[in-house]
């Protein structure tokens, strides 16, 4: 018996598109010369045929009567919370709440700011003692001098810069 | 400035796809005209559930991805340009949501089960169906529901990108050109993938094609 030749993949593919109408003029002529002399390609574009006519037979599903009502009714849904949103009461109340916290918060904030900002820079009570100290322990002997000009003078020429000494 | 209502004879010349009506009812869609949506809806609802069946094999589950598939197209609206075919644009939607819905419940089950794999839990339902009816003896004519369920076995044995390509082949008539659009291939591609998809069918049908019975048995 003679040998059958098998067909390659391209044209197995060009039997495809061939039944399907998707080659051109030249690609179409081909086949057919194909076809002509080849008995497996004649049973092979028979049985593609076959096998596509049958997927006739699956069932044809479509949507329930309801479908466009449910689904048009989603835009009521997709659209109402944009339009709708700010006009809530609830809306209102929270804005407005929210603006007076906001305001709390930025008062809040500046009072922070700024006794944080006095505590740190503005001398307090006892800041100013320690900066007189040097004085206030020599505060005898100073009042003893009496003159203005004689404790400028001490101070020129750096009495005031020696620590005293603790006396034992 | 107001966007342009009206689409001209010069616009359709310049931009081949507004000859689309349902082109021109999406753009009516985008300026705000609802009724244009429940017209695109009403006329595309059977087609869009019929096709998301064959993908979902449910009925419930099939309409839900549709109204997920229009209102996607709605909520979408505003940056609509219309480069494609108002059809493919859709089937587009729909084949994105549908690989995703199948996405995340194989996510959830934490199995990994590919179309064409039985999986570690054995033969699938579609398989089965296939296996039970070569099995049966004696050889017998198929009645109609039969054949239907094979045929349905045999579409459900296709991974989903061929599994699309057939139906959007068959039942929506596509080109190839309309198929590459939609499943964003190339028109070459579609060829291949089709011719495939087509060769697996015949695989799986020709014996009930061939002598229009069951199979019989050849073990017993």
């Amino acid at each position: 018996m003679q040998k059958i030749p098998r067909l390659s993949t391209e044209q197995r593919e060009n039997l495809v598109a061939y039944l399907d109408g998707e080659l051109d003029e030249r690609a179409a002529q081909e086949i057919e010369q194909v076809l002509a002399r080849s008995e497996v390609a004649r049973h092979e574009v028979n049985m593609l045929s076959r096998t596509w006519d049958v997927l006739g037979e699956l069932p044809r599903v479509v949507a329930s009567g309801t479908f466009t009502q449910n689904t048009v009714s989603q835009l009521q849904v997709l659209n109402a919370p944009r339009r709708e949103f700010r006009t809530q009461p609830w809306f209102q109340n929270a804005r407005r709440g929210g603006v007076f916290a906001g305001w709390a918060a930025a008062l809040a904030l500046s009072a922070w700011v700024g006794y944080s900002a006095t505590n740190r820079w503005a001398p307090t009570e006892a800041d100013m003692l320690l900066d007189d100290l040097p004085i206030i322990e020599q505060y005898d002997q100073l009042t003893e001098v009496g003159q203005i000009e004689f404790l400028r003078e001490l101070r020129k020429h750096g009495t005031f810069n020696v620590q005293p000494t603790t006396p034992h | 400035m107001p966007e342009r209502t009206n689409v001209t004879l010069s616009d359709t010349d310049e931009n081949p796809v507004l000859r689309d009506p349902d082109v021109r009812l999406m753009l009516r869609v985008k300026e705000g005209d609802e009724a244009a949506f429940t017209e695109l809806v009403t006329s595309y609802q059977d087609r869009l559930v019929g096709l998301l069946y064959h993908l979902v094999s449910n009925q419930e589950s099939a309409e839900d991805l549709a109204q997920e598939v229009f209102l996607k197209v709605y909520r979408a609206r505003q940056g609509y340009e219309p480069t494609a075919k108002f059809a493919t644009w859709l089937f587009r939607i729909a084949s994105n949501l549908a690989s995703n819905r199948r996405r995340d419940k194989g996510r959830k089950r934490e199995v990994s089960l590919r179309t064409n794999d039985s999986g570690p839990l054995g033969p699938r339902p579609a398989e089965q169906i296939l296996a039970e009816k070569s099995a049966l003896m004696p050889a017998r004519q198929l009645d109609k529901t039969e054949l239907r369920e094979v045929v349905r076995a045999a579409l459900d044995g296709l991974n989903e990108r061929q599994r699309l390509a057939v139906l959007l082949h068959k039942f929506e008539e596509m080109s190839y050109i309309d198929i590459g659009t939609t499943l964003e291939m190339s028109p070459a591609a579609v060829k291949s993938l089709l011719s495939r998809a087509r060769d697996n069918l015949r695989e799986k049908l020709e014996p009930y094609i061939h002598y229009g019975t069951q199979p019989a048995d050849n073990g017993e």
